[in-house]
């Protein structure tokens, strides 16, 4: 038991000294106080209204109960971005630097050493807890909130939420090699645990078909799904009517078992084998038998293991060896992203025709249209941060720079590979805008108006992680910071737009949103809430401008960190 | 060119960050087809010169050239001249050997078919052939360290710059190292090879250059070097018999300064002694010696290794530093006039 002290408190302290928890507490303190001082009644405190007896005092505590959604939700999703990444490359970092050996070589049992590291990222957890209180002392100073009720069942319930997190993370952990891909599946696990389990019953709501149960039980294992039972809001896809079942319940359920699996599971794993991987023994499909190759053709297609050719010529060198060095960019895995892709899209297809009989053309595209955002924002930090801090982190920078390559042609390689897996991805989703213009012919100007402001989207989400990369030294810094700023670009934005009656007005959102490549298609499509601005083409021109800044700062980084020191 | 025309110049290089000055005043230079064991202790400005020289940094002052080309206004032509190998290998993830290589003969503007060719051949010429279809990323520090000469051979660069080129490498894989850099340098390459491991670096090098503190202490042959460095010489007496050895080693301590160390092997009839005495009173000693009826078959200087020059380098700066420091920091250590002489 002393052995888990001693690793909690190695592994808090280390957390805590860093500058990054720093401003990340500091950035959770200053986010939930905003969101407060935007919900604060502008009729002036409520207490003070009671006393006075005045007849707009907000006696069903409703006021205070929209806050205290506002802030539950906020507490979800800093949970969601936030906690994973730290689990996630806590143990990554420790096999890479060897620490992990000498842990497992001193007296620490290996419950001893996964209690430690999981103890010390929940205290960061309670720490990140601590800065949302003076938050919701405001909240429950406007009343109308039980203590035990709302708020302590509230914070108990994200305690529990960010365990299951932690054991996402670590367990993560456990399996990748690098930084970057232990942060990527971190983050895709997490949104597969979390986010994504709501979306098949949102879109296909109340079947009774056993895909249809299935995606009503899918939802369980959510905790989206169980806060909104907790906070009385109905449940997702349930068109406001409550859930029957007990959603926050099966949720305990199912994530206790998966948090006692995962840890066995973590712990089993936590091991010298994770430090013995036996090395490649480079085995190539073009020096084996015959019907060894024959059959490898016919399964794979693209046989990853056959020799690849050299670099055509007229082909940029970089572009080849980004595609080569990512994980998922040989041919044999951008076949399979494409067919990925093209299942996706006929999801959607299906999605929007469904969608568009019960909630209308509008209703479906915007929803399309955020999907198709979240996509960019998930994938691209992931893609472009690790451009130039990768190879920093790699050493081969340096190995760049003594070759003929000016900044402009690896720039431009590097750019082109990320362009590419983007166009990919934009292009699997182009059938379901087929079906919505198929329906309503007379939107044809205004899809090919989102089109365009999608694929502002994904440029700037590319611009901005790469521009990002070229500051940074390490790829899991740059891919945190592009993750933070594409997040604040395009979730910050509908934060000033969700309070667009008080206190801003029209003009201060307007202004914002033009910031918003994603903003710029809802209001293309005519989304809810979105018809009265005019951001078409303003928002193009500004975000446009502001990637082309970016180029330019990239660009001029390029030069500067090519040239001699 | 002619074989004996400097392919490296360094001319008064000086490299400052601020107040803190990397490099001194640093020229030297060396001739086509040698190889220039560059040594010195850590943060002697070793790395900062290698940096100058390939055009990964820019000097305060001086100025280098390879083969003619200025190393500060015209690095493309230095970038085709020059092969670098730095002492970290530069991986890239799931990559295969034969496509890292590809990639940088592709940078390098190597035509397709011709690169194809010349992958081959640096994969031959460093004995990695066999391990062309493995990941680079799980290759072991000594395979990465062929690859990496793999790397910098592909352009056929005229001079090769490599950091650390023997760290990691198991004996065997040490003696094929050594004895493929003697061809390249057979071949007409210039080389200029840094290493923490001196008797390996004495037994490929024509020149040596030693740098401490910024400033170079040594440069030449490892003898000059070696000669200019050491502290003390060691002379070896062999007489005709051992016959009177003891005696002869008093009258030998007599004559020499009193904290000369002497030591006496019966078996080999020698007396051998470490001495700071100069060649005039090594003279007289011999004279001496004669005088008193010695039988003196043989009287030769030992030459010193590399290893005494490089710890005297050491000394030289660190007492210089604390000098400079005005505190004790080197306190117990010799003093600049001390060790330099």
């Amino acid at each position: 038991m002393i052995g888990v002290f001693v690793i909690i408190e190695r592994e808090l302290l280390a957390l805590l000294r860093s500058a990054r928890t720093l401003a990340i507490l500091v950035s959770v303190s200053l986010v939930f106080a905003m969101i407060v001082i935007l919900k604060w009644p502008s009729s002036g405190v409520v207490t003070a209204v009671l006393d006075q007896g005045a007849s707009n005092a907000d006696l069903s505590g409703m006021q205070a109960q929209n806050v205290f959604q506002w802030l539950s939700y906020a507490m979800l999703t800093a949970s969601i971005v936030i906690v994973p990444v730290f689990p996630a490359t806590s143990l990554v970092t420790e096999v890479r630097r060897r620490t992990l050996e000498l842990l497992l070589n001193s007296p620490l049992s290996r419950t001893s050493i996964y209690l430690g590291k999981a103890g010390a990222m929940l205290g960061l957890v309670a720490m990140l807890m601590f800065a949302t209180l003076p938050a919701m002392a405001c909240c429950y100073l406007m009343g109308g909130l039980s203590f035990t009720d709302d708020i302590l069942k509230l914070y108990a319930f994200v305690g529990f939420v960010c365990t299951e997190l932690v054991v996402i993370g670590m367990l993560v952990g456990t399996y990748c090699r690098t930084t970057e891909s232990a942060l990527r599946w971190a983050y895709g696990v997490t949104f597969a645990m979390t986010v994504l389990p709501v979306f098949p019953d949102f879109m296909f709501p109340g079947g009774t078909s056993l895909i249809s149960i299935g995606f009503q039980w899918l939802k369980l294992i959510s905790p989206v799904s169980a806060m909104m039972q907790m906070l009385n809001l109905g449940s997702v896809g349930g068109n406001g009517l409550m859930e029957s079942r007990d959603t926050l319940s099966w949720y305990l359920g199912f994530a206790t078992l998966f948090i006692v699996g995962g840890s066995v599971v973590c712990i089993r794993r936590l091991s010298h084998a994770l430090l013995d991987q036996a090395r490649s023994q480079g085995i190539i499909t073009d020096d084996q038998a015959q019907w060894v190759r024959a059959t490898r053709r016919v399964l794979y297609v693209v046989d990853p293991q056959k020799r690849s050719g050299g670099i055509l010529p007229f082909v940029n060198p970089v572009m080849v060896k980004e595609f080569r060095c990512r994980q998922f960019g040989r041919m044999h895995w951008l076949i399979r992203l494409v067919a990925g892709c093209a299942v996706l899209s006929l999801l959607l297809t299906l999605a929007s025709a469904k969608g568009t009989e019960s909630r209308g053309v509008e209703y479906t595209g915007a929803l399309i249209i955020i999907l198709q955002v979240a996509l960019i924002v998930l994938m691209t930090p992931g893609i472009a941060a690790g451009m130039i801090a990768g190879e920093f982190e790699g050493g081969s920078w340096n190995l760049l720079r003594v070759t003929p390559l000016t900044p402009g042609r690896i720039l431009r390689g590097k750019l082109i590979s990320v362009i590419i897996t983007l166009a990919l991805l934009l292009c699997a989703t182009l059938p379901g805008y087929a079906v919505i213009m198929l329906i309503k012919p007379s939107l044809q100007q205004q899809v090919v108006q989102v089109l365009n402001s999608l694929i502002l989207a994904a440029v700037l989400s590319m611009l901005v992680s790469a521009t990002v990369s070229s500051f940074f030294r390490s790829t899991a810094a740059a891919t945190t910071v592009s993750y933070g700023l594409l997040i604040s670009l395009f979730a910050g934005t509908m934060l000033v737009w969700i309070n667009r009656d008080a206190p801003f007005g029209n003009a201060v959102v307007e202004n914002s949103l033009r910031l918003n490549p994603m903003a710029a298609a809802l209001n293309a499509i005519q989304a809810e809430g979105f018809q009265s601005y005019n951001l078409v083409p303003s928002t193009w021109w500004v975000c446009g401008t502001v990637s082309i800044v970016l180029f330019v700062v990239l660009y001029c980084q390029m030069i500067r960190l090519s040239r001699p020191d | 060119m002619s074989d004996s025309s400097p392919v490296i110049e360094i001319h008064e290089l000086s490299k400052h960050y601020g107040e803190f000055v990397a490099l001194d005043r640093l020229s030297l230079t060396v001739e086509r087809g040698r190889i220039l064991g560059f040594i010195g202790p850590n943060g002697a400005g070793k790395t900062t010169t290698i940096r100058i020289l390939v055009g990964l940094s820019r000097p305060t002052s001086g100025y280098a050239r390879i083969a003619g080309a200025d190393c500060m206004t015209e690095l493309p032509k230095v970038r085709r001249l020059v092969g670098y190998m730095p002492d970290k290998f530069g991986s890239y993830d799931n990559m295969r050997v034969r496509e890292y290589l590809d990639f940088f003969g592709a940078a390098f503007g190597i035509p397709r078919r011709e690169r194809q060719k010349r992958v081959a051949e640096v994969l031959d010429l460093t004995n990695a052939a066999w391990m062309q279809d493995r990941f680079v990323e799980s290759l072991s520090h000594g395979m990465q360290q062929r690859i990496g000469i793999a790397r910098t051979l592909l352009h056929k660069p005229e001079v090769l710059i490599l950091d650390e080129p023997a760290n990691g490498l198991d004996p065997e894989a040490r003696i094929e190292m050594r004895n493929l850099l003697l061809r390249l340098a057979a071949e007409g390459r210039t080389l200029i090879v840094t290493s923490h491991i001196l008797p390996e670096l004495s037994r490929i090098c024509d020149r040596v250059a030693i740098v401490a503190g910024g400033k170079l202490r040594a440069f030449g042959t490892l003898q000059d070097v070696t000669r200019e460095l050491s502290q003390r010489r060691t002379i070896e007496i062999q007489l005709l018999s051992s016959t009177g050895l003891t005696a002869t080693a008093d009258r030998v301590k007599s004559r020499l300064e009193p904290d000369a160390e002497i030591s006496i092997s019966e078996t080999e009839s020698i007396i051998r002694c470490r001495t700071s005495s100069k060649d005039e009173a090594l003279s007289e000693l011999l004279c001496h010696l004669v005088t008193a009826g010695d039988k003196v078959a043989q009287f030769r200087e030992v030459a010193g290794d590399l290893e005494e020059a490089f710890v005297s380098a050491a000394r030289v700066a660190e007492a210089e530093r604390a000098e400079k420091d005005g505190g004790d920091w080197g306190a117990g250590r010799p003093s600049v006039s001390e060790v330099s002489r």
